[in-house]
Formats: structure tokens, C-alpha cells, sequence
């Protein structure tokens, strides 16, 4: 079997729906859309709690409510998707190779191609904890997954190391089941997830949360006995006598999310060491014309509304780009300097408004200023910190005389 | 009379304003670094009685998945938050569910209905119906 089709999005999570939508209204007629799962959705179908949309729709959303919402309006458009259909191989051509059960391995010919495979969880492996391997030591969206799908508790006395906002979200939803969350444990001397996670899944339930510390060791033979944690200095190194013994049955991994790029590598695509995602342009299309990339692909934002602004972005331009094949532009770079950890987009291509998504390289909790050079153009904010990103928009009509890269630096006031 | 200080973080919006309120009396003489409107009610109803809005999920019987994911449509007094839990749990619905069904009327005598969050078709023979 060959498809063909003028813009292909791969994978129907939030930032692939709302590609694949706008790809849709900006005027591609043939928009197909692949999602390996049985149904679409992507993650935001165990995300059960609310929070979403809040900017996008003003309305305060679960996350299964959100993608109903977007697939529903995705259903009234000709939008075509395949279920159970994972991508196998993408060229720079845009030629994609996908198998699924109705029709084995088949290939896909497209004018253009959106990424939207978001990110995976760093697993034990990615941190090194010593000690033994029982049962009971779960990445915190794996057991996303028993609890809210499955119907199954994980534990009942639960420690969560690293305090990204999912392993906030299950320390709340552990709790509300009924088992006891002895403790987030970050080893950052900040927390991983949003204050308002914070707020409401630890502060609300008396859940402590520890800075500066980690899990050392994982003690249990069949299942999880405990783990011992320990204080860090300013290195990360556990610091020698301060080590606590705390019984648990189950360990939660809330320690990062990688961009899932085995795929965007295949393509030739350049990732940035800082995001792990493509390089991409303000249009969101990577080194490889004609493939765009949005959404946790190509970094893990802190907010849907963030992600489907991408994806926005994204199939709008997949579609333009499907029309016109547009001619190669010029584009510049877009540096991140002073105190500047993560920096998305990274290139500047004269399309589009520049919308910066930035990280700070540590917590500034005093005013500051992200200076964009070299334009004239200050922006004020009254903290930063990495556990929040800072969205500015720098519009197209001041950009456009602009030679040199562009730089971002964030400096006290 | 003495000023009473107090701190919150406004969880209303993902902006996350961080509020000071100077309270004398229990009334509230300043409130300072909330960005809009709701971060002032937010703080004068958690100084009453703090609300949340629950969501959970029920059992399910009948559908590809054995849970439903359910919310409360408004907030409830945070202190009823385990006792709303605890009825959910011996509950067990049959599916089909569309989203926005109303599963249970004025749960716990909140006032508040516990809705269905998604659309949950009928499963027959692995296929869906
Ligand atoms: S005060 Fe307004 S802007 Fe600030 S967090 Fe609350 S709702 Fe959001």
C-alpha cells in the first residue's frame, strides 16, 4: 500500500491534534494523522486531573476533557486518522513507513510532515540509584497509567524521588486513594514542577518536600523495603552520615522527560543538546525542509496551552509549505547568553511573530530583565525560576531589519 | 492591634501569583501581588473555608478501560475532599458514559455533581459498539 497526502502528523497527543486541526483550516486538504495508541489522545487521556486549556480555552479542563474537545473538533473536519499505526522510519524526503494490523507495513508519501511525538520518562537506568531491583519502582506517568486506566493502586506507602509535576500530580492522586506519601525527595535545590503543584498536591495534603536530597539506596528483595535518602551539597554529592532509612513499599520516578526523537534522527534532523529536540525556526519546521516539529518533541514545556500553541504554529505552516513548497529562506541564529538554560526556537527564519519559550539557568528571586539583542527590548519579571517557563513575543514587524543572531539574556535589575 | 500575615499562592491559573495579606481582626486590611481579580477571591475563600475541585476516577464495568475519569463541576470544601473519595469507591458503573453524564447528583451533600470527563463507548466481543 502507498499513501499519499500534503501534510502528515505524527502522533495525536495535544500538540499533534491541534497541528493536524490547523494544518486542516489553513487550507491542506489531505491531512492524515498516525497515533500508535488505540486511540487518540496521547497522554492527556491518564492526565485526569484539571488544569488545562486554562489559557487556550479559558476553560478550566481534565485532561481527557481537553482532548475530547480537540478531537471532537478535529471529527468535523476531513482530517483522517490510523490508529494502532506506529511510524517506523521517516526519510528527509518526507517518505514515512508505518505498519499497523490492517495493513501491515505500508508507506506514505507527504508534502509535508509535522513531529508530534512528544516525550518519554527517564527511567531508573537514567539515574543510577544502587541497591537492589524489586518490584515497586515505577516512573511516576507509569503509575499514571495503573491508577487511572487500569484501576490499580501501586503501593501503599509511597516515597516519589524528583519533583517534576507528574510525580506532584500522583503524590496528590496516591493520597486521595488512600495510600500514604511519605515524601518528594528533589535533588535540585529548587522543585522540578510548578509552585501551584506544589500548592496543591503537597502543601494541600501535608506531603513534605525535601530539597537537596536524594534516594541512595533501594533496599527489598522480591518487593521494595524501603530506600535510603540522603542530603546533597552543592554539587549533587550525597552527603556522608546524612543518610535516612525510610520504609516504603513503592518508589515513584519523577526525575525528567526526554523528547522522543529516535524518528526525527533517522530524518537527519539536527537535535540541540539543550532541548533534545530539533533545531526549528519560529515556524517550527526543523533542519530538514518541508518537516516541522512541535510540542514535547521538541521540548518538554511546562503547559498544554504552550504545546498546542506549537502545534498551531506548526500546521499552519506544514500546510503552507505543502502548497507553496516554499523556497529556502534566510534565517538566523537565536543564542541563549546570561543565565539562559533552555532557549526554543533556536533559528529565526523572517515568517512569523518570534514567540521565546525560555528556562533560567537557576532561580532569580529577585526583579530581573530578559534583554533581547539587538533589539532595544526589555521585558520585566519580578522572579524566574527553571521550573517555570517564560514565554515572550517578539512581533515579526521589529525582527525584520535584523542581520546578527539574536540573543537573550536575563540580568538582575 | 496586631497585623497577622499571611502567604498564598494563588492556584487558580498556571501564572501562580504569589499573594501577601495582612489580616487584623481575621479581616483582611491589605492584599498585595495578585495579578487579577480571582487571586483576591481565591485568598478571601481560603481564609473561610479552601475549596478544590476533585478529580477521580470510577470503576467501570463493560468498556475497554476499568476506570472512568470523573470531576466535580465546581469546587468543594477541601475538608470533604476524602469523604467524597470514600463514596466513590464502592460505586461501579456500566458503560456506555458520554462526557459531561452526570454520574452522581449533589455528592456528600456538597451541592457539587460528579461528571464523566470522557466519552466511554460499550466494548462487545473486543470490538467496540
Ligand atoms: S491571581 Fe489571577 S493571574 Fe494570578 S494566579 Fe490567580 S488567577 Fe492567575
Amino acid at each position: 500500500m502507498r499513501m499519499e497526502a500534503d501534510v502528515t502528523v505524527i502522533g495525536s497527543g495535544p500538540a499533534g491534534l491541534v497541528a493536524a486541526l490547523h494544518a486542516y483550516e489553513s487550507g491542506a486538504k489531505h491531512v492524515l494523522l498516525l497515533e500508535r495508541e488505540e486511540e487518540l489522545g496521547g497522554i492527556l487521556k491518564q492526565c485526569i486531573h484539571n488544569g488545562f486549556g486554562l489559557e487556550q480555552f479559558k476553560i478550566d479542563y481534565t485532561g481527557p476533557e481537553y482532548a475530547e474537545r480537540l478531537i471532537e473538533e478535529m471529527e468535523r473536519t476531513d482530517v483522517r486518522y490510523l490508529l494502532n499505526t506506529m511510524v517506523i522510519a521517516l526519510s528527509p524526503d518526507r517518505i514515512i513507513t508505518a505498519v499497523n494490523p490492517d495493513s501491515g507495513v505500508f508507506k506514505v508519501k507527504s508534502r509535508s510532515v509535522v513531529l508530534a511525538m512528544g516525550c518519554r520518562e527517564r527511567p531508573r537506568g537514567g539515574i543510577n540509584i544502587p541497591g537492589t531491583r524489586p518490584a515497586g519502582v515505577y516512573t511516576a506517568g507509569v503509575a499514571q497509567r495503573f491508577v487511572n486506566i487500569d484501576g490499580y493502586l501501586p503501593g501503599k506507602e509511597v516515597v516519589v524521588l524528583g519533583s517534576g509535576d507528574i510525580g506532584l500530580i500522583m503524590a496528590r492522586r496516591l493520597t486521595l486513594e488512600g495510600a500514604q506519601v511519605k515524601g518528594v525527595y528533589e535533588i535540585m535545590n529548587y522543585p522540578g514542577g510548578l509552585k501551584r503543584n506544589i500548592v496543591q498536591c503537597l502543601n494541600d495534603f501535608s506531603i513534605p518536600l525535601y530539597l537537596s536530597h536524594t534516594v541512595t539506596e533501594i533496599r527489598g528483595n522480591e518487593r521494595v523495603e524501603g530506600v535510603v535518602v540522603s542530603r546533597v551539597d552543592e554539587k549533587m554529592q550525597p552527603i556522608a552520615g546524612s543518610e535516612q532509612f525510610i520504609a516504603c513499599d513503592t518508589l515513584l520516578l519523577s526525575v525528567g522527560l526526554i523528547p522522543e526523537n529516535e524518528l526525527s534522527k533517522g530524518a537527519g534532523i539536527k537535535l540541540s543538546p539543550t532541548t533534545n529536540g530539533p533545531i526549528t525556526t519560529e515556524t517550527m519546521e526543523t533542519a530538514v525542509p518541508g518537516i516541522f516539529s512541535c510540542g514535547n518533541v521538541s521540548t518538554v514545556f511546562d503547559l498544554v496551552d504552550y504545546v498546542a500553541e506549537t502545534g498551531m504554529t506548526a500546521g499552519r505552516n506544514a500546510a503552507r509549505f505543502a502548497k507553496a513548497s516554499k523556497k529556502e529562506g534566510k534565517s538566523i541564529e537565536v543564542i541563549a547568553g546570561e543565565n539562559v538554560r533552555m532557549l526554543f526556537p533556536q533559528r529565526y527564519s523572517f515568517e512569523d511573530d518570534l514567540i521565546l519559550f525560555i528556562r533560567c539557568a537557576k532561580p532569580i528571586e529577585r526583579p530581573l530583565r530578559i534583554d533581547i539583542s539587538p533589539l532595544d527590548m526589555h521585558f520585566k519579571r519580578l522572579y524566574a525560576r527553571p521550573n517555570e517557563m517564560i514565554r515572550v513575543k517578539v512581533l515579526k514587524d521589529r525582527l525584520k531589519d535584523i542581520t546578527e543572531p539574536i540573543e537573550v539574556n536575563i540580568t538582575e535589575r | 492591634m496586631d497585623i497577622e500575615k499571611k502567604h498564598f499562592t494563588c492556584v487558580i491559573c498556571p501564572i501562580g501569583c504569589e499573594i501577601d495579606v495582612e489580616l487584623q481582626d481575621s479581616n483582611v486590611v491589605s492584599i498585595e501581588g495578585s495579578k487579577c481579580a480571582k487571586g483576591k477571591e481565591f485568598v478571601s475563600q481560603e481564609l473561610k473555608e479552601p475549596m478544590r475541585i476533585l478529580t477521580t476516577t470510577i470503576r467501570m464495568k463493560g468498556a475497554k478501560w476499568a476506570m472512568l475519569p470523573v470531576r466535580t463541576d465546581k469546587p468543594i470544601p477541601k475538608r470533604l475532599l476524602f469523604m467524597v473519595m470514600k463514596e466513590l469507591q464502592n460505586i461501579e458503573l456500566k458503560a456506555p458514559v458520554q462526557m459531561s453524564d452526570v454520574i452522581i447528583r449533589d455528592i456528600a451533600g456538597t451541592g457539587a455533581n460528579i461528571l464523566a470527563t470522557r466519552n466511554m463507548k460499550k466494548e462487545r466481543e473486543g470490538k467496540s459498539v
